[in-house]
């Protein structure tokens, strides 16, 4: 069960025939609360976001004049108003906040906003970004706290990576946009504000999904870097390494996901925690609309999840690819299918299992209710050969491979939230003789010493704290 | 016996009013997180100013990093690694910590007849790699892990070295090195004058210290694989545990578990969460481990005897087996409305009803 086919590795590589190339550039954009900002060489930052209905006019001419690029942040029942006030008042852009990751809503109102005001950019922010962290699981209150007993649990990481990879199959074309508030619950961190590690993983987490974030700026910090407060500087130049690592040299190319495993889904709610938890476990996957599932697309995968409902056609062809060698895994879908001609190879309550050919496909009786346990079996069921990316010893770092377009490299990035410097043992599918490491603390360059192991390399990062970027060649 | 697993419970946490008039009275609390021994270790403080309090979190978790470079199999440079590697056939000088905690898990081996084992790291690497897609083990691999397992093999020379009668011998302090860590942690606050704390490491250990205020102890809700008894213990200066074996796959592939049985070198089959209070950290750690490992019965009879010690196995579908020396110890709440914990089985002191 565990067969490579060669060719898949070769399409994993060159995957993306049918699907856009994505442009590696992220752009931070930050949400300010007071009006006034020190300059936009001192922050390092040029697009800032205003709230609207803007509370304070004067605020945005004064920032404006300073030489910042101001976006208007509108829902969709102010987006005319909001593009009109900011066609008057010179504004860059408008952002409209969606209410699903599916699209603008009413999409002839954008458009016809859109044709009216061409001088404006109009970008679409994806709702559903949370703040990038590594989560406790106490919940704290003023006089105890709640708290269930388990097993050692491995660290609960929240990471945006599945709504970028979603707002990406809706959208191939646009660089995904997203955002979220600073949890400022804790009395602590509401009174001092986040972090440096905290910006800097923000900026990073965008950075190595190739998407678009705006992040709050803590009014205690903005009001600190106003007054030159040494403190408040600290932990801007800290950031600023990240905002500067960001638009370094490899930001500039195309590229193409390595991913072997596809995600099929026409809708968000009932899949979304399954796919956040692939996500989680490093499963390299890219989300595709049920109208992919053509024969040569499905020749870059090995494994193939299913959440809609397959078309006959989609039915043949999922047959067809487990025959080859694939798994398929169809979720909480009813219906008559080739295969239940078969005896099944394994049943229970929660799943039926069907070896077909050389592959084999499962169907899971109910929805994805235990989302950790599920992508944990699927990696499994996937086995060893068929893992195209692996991480050792860091149970809180999420990684995305993808291959550059002008220059064959491939490109790991990897995000680590726990804000703790450890080692990482990378495992990639191919051999590959020249690795390049760089990382916003350690700069460029180190080499790392590839280890060839079977079909894969394998290479350790000494110490990657929040982001690294790993460029490998053959 | 543990090593770092790979999955989360889900939980489900459901916020509750706080009092206001307790609000008024009392700081607001301190909590800080960190990564250490591949969980998230948390600490909150009650009832100190937020820089005092702070600052004794950070010295706390400072001591868990600390005891994570003596005793961590992840990191080729702690003191355990090094063990490892020079103390086969030849004594070797290993730090206080170390000594002190391959002392205290000793005990436990005897008392399980060697099913808890600190020395089982062969065998739990090797279907470790089974449970992440790799290759499931052969009986040669199996056998030859086994060998290098057996805790009689392991010969401490006081006051600090140690030495393995085996060749390939590798100790793993997974199922106690939590408990020592949070106990380390707990007396850093006590010193720190923090008087209201709760550590929780990963989950599977916790210790509370004092109240929290206006409270009799902290309230925990235990791990109930049945999801139907939801039972609690309040922890005042004391120690909660729970272990239980990794879930079966649902999607049919193999699911082998990361609890080990040294004496058949195969993963534990069980049915059970167990759920363990004791006084110190380092021993409802082992406990749990070792419990779940002998099962109710024999576990009724390691337990007999021992002073402020209880246990709780829960079944998948419900039972509930308690033994607890005769202080009741667990609380079950099935429908919001608090009960003793006669109320869903048999609660026999020092012998537990295995319905």
């Amino acid at each position: 069960m565990n067969r490579m086919k060669p060719r898949n590795l070769l399409w994993s590589l060159i995957f993306g025939g049918l699907l856009l190339p994505q442009l590696a550039s992220a752009t931070l954009f930050l949400r300010i609360s007071g009006s006034e900002l020190s300059a936009v060489q001192d922050m390092g930052v040029k697009n800032l976001v205003f709230g609207w209905p803007i509370p304070d006019v004067s605020a945005v001419g004064k920032v404006q004049a300073q030489g910042y690029q101001v976006f208007f942040e509108a829902p969709p029942g102010d987006l005319s108003a909001a593009a009109e006030t900011a066609e008057k008042m010179n504004i860059t852009g408008v952002i409209l906040a969606m209410e699903n990751v599916d699209g603008p809503g009413d999409n002839e109102l954008f458009r016809r906003v859109t044709s009216a005001h061409p001088r404006l950019s109009f970008l679409l922010l994806n709702p559903g970004g949370k703040e990038p962290q590594m989560r406790g699981r106490l919940v704290v209150e003023r006089n105890g706290i709640l708290q269930v007993s388990s097993p050692t649990s491995q660290p609960w990481v929240d990471t945006n990576l599945a709504l970028v990879k979603l707002a990406r199959a809706f959208r191939p074309d646009v660089t995904p946009l997203y955002s979220f508030h600073w949890d400022l619950s804790d009395a602590l961190r509401n009174k001092l504000g986040p972090a440096a590690e905290d910006y800097c993983l923000a900026i990073s987490e965008a950075n190595a999904f190739h998407a678009d974030v705006i992040v709050d700026l803590h009014e205690k910090l903005q009001q600190g870097l106003l007054g030159k407060e040494s403190s408040a500087w600290a932990v801007w130049n800290n950031v600023k390494r990240y905002i500067a690592f960001e638009h370094s040299e490899s930001a500039a190319g195309k590229l193409r996901p390595l991913a072997n495993t596809g995600v099929v889904m026409d809708t968000m709610a009932p899949s979304y925690e399954g796919l956040n938890l692939m996500a989680r476990h490093n499963i390299p996957f890219v989300v595709l609309r049920p109208g992919d599932l053509k024969p040569k697309l499905l020749e870059s995968f090995d494994a193939l999840v299913i959440f809609s409902a397959p078309s006959s056609a989609a039915v043949t062809a999922l047959g067809d690819f487990a025959m080859r060698g694939g798994i398929v895994v169809l979720v909480n879908l009813r219906g008559q299918f080739p295969w239940h001609s078969l005896e099944p190879a394994h049943k229970n309550k929660q799943a039926t299992a069907y070896d077909v050919g050389a592959g084999q496909v499962v169907e899971l009786a109910e929805p994805v209710i235990d989302p950790e346990a599920f992508s944990r079996d699927l990696r499994r069921l996937m086995g060893f050969q068929r893992m195209t990316l692996g991480l050792w010893n860091s149970l809180t770092s999420v990684a995305v491979a993808d291959l550059q377009d002008s220059n064959g490299e491939t490109i790991v990035n990897l995000v680590n939230y726990a804000l703790e410097a450890e080692p990482v043992q990378v495992q990639i599918k191919g051999h590959f003789s020249s690795i390049r490491y760089e990382s916003p603390d350690g700069g460029c360059c180190q080499y790392l010493t590839p280890v060839q192991r079977g079909p894969f390399t394998e290479f350790v990062i000494p110490a990657l704290f929040i982001q690294g970027e790993v460029h490998l060649r053959r | 016996m543990h090593w770092r697993r790979t999955y989360p419970i889900v939980v489900f946490l459901i916020a509750s009013v706080s009092s206001p008039i307790l609000c008024a009275q009392t700081e607001p609390p301190v909590y800080k997180k960190r990564y250490i021994m591949g969980t998230v270790f948390e600490v909150v403080v009650y009832g100190l100013p937020a820089d005092r309090a702070s600052a004794a979190i950070d010295k706390a978790l400072g001591e868990a990093v600390r005891l994570d470079h003596v005793m961590s199999n992840y990191k080729d440079d702690s003191d355990l690694s090094r063990m490892n590697r020079t103390a086969h056939f030849q004594s070797t000088e290993i730090p206080p910590d170390l000594y002190r905690v391959i002392e205290e898990s000793l005990p436990y081996s005897r008392l399980s007849d060697g099913r808890f084992d600190i020395s089982v790291g062969p065998l739990v690497d090797l279907w470790k790699a089974a449970m992440q897609g790799g290759l499931m083990p052969t009986a040669e691999q199996e056998a030859r892990a086994r060998d290098c397992v057996g805790y009689q093999k392991i010969k401490l020379i006081p006051p600090n070295r140690i030495e393995f009668h085996s060749a390939c011998m590798r100790l793993d302090l997974g199922s106690i090195g939590k408990g020592y860590a949070v106990d380390g942690m707990a007396e850093i606050l006590r010193a720190q004058g923090v008087r209201s704390a709760y550590i929780n490491a990963g989950g599977s250990t916790m210790y509370g210290i004092g109240t929290p205020p206006g409270k009799k102890g902290w309230a925990v809700h235990l791990r109930d694989p049945s999801g139907s008894l939801n039972p609690e213990v309040m922890l005042t200066d004391n120690s909660l545990s729970t272990s239980e074996q990794t879930a079966g796959s649902a999607l049919g592939g193999v699911s082998p578990g990361h609890i080990v049985l040294p004496t058949t070198g195969k993963p534990l089959q069980t049915q059970y969460a167990v759920n363990v209070v004791a006084r110190s950290a380092t021993e409802s750690d082992a406990l749990s481990t070792t419990l779940l490992l002998v099962g109710p019965e024999k576990g009724a009879v390691v337990i007999k005897g021992r002073k402020d010690v209880a246990a709780m196995w829960i079944s998948k579908d419900g039972e509930r087996t308690v033994a607890d020396n005769g202080v009741q110890t667990f609380r079950e709440n099935r429908t919001g409305v608090q009960t003793d914990s006669n109320s869903a089985g048999t609660n026999i002191p020092g012998s537990p009803n295995q319905k």
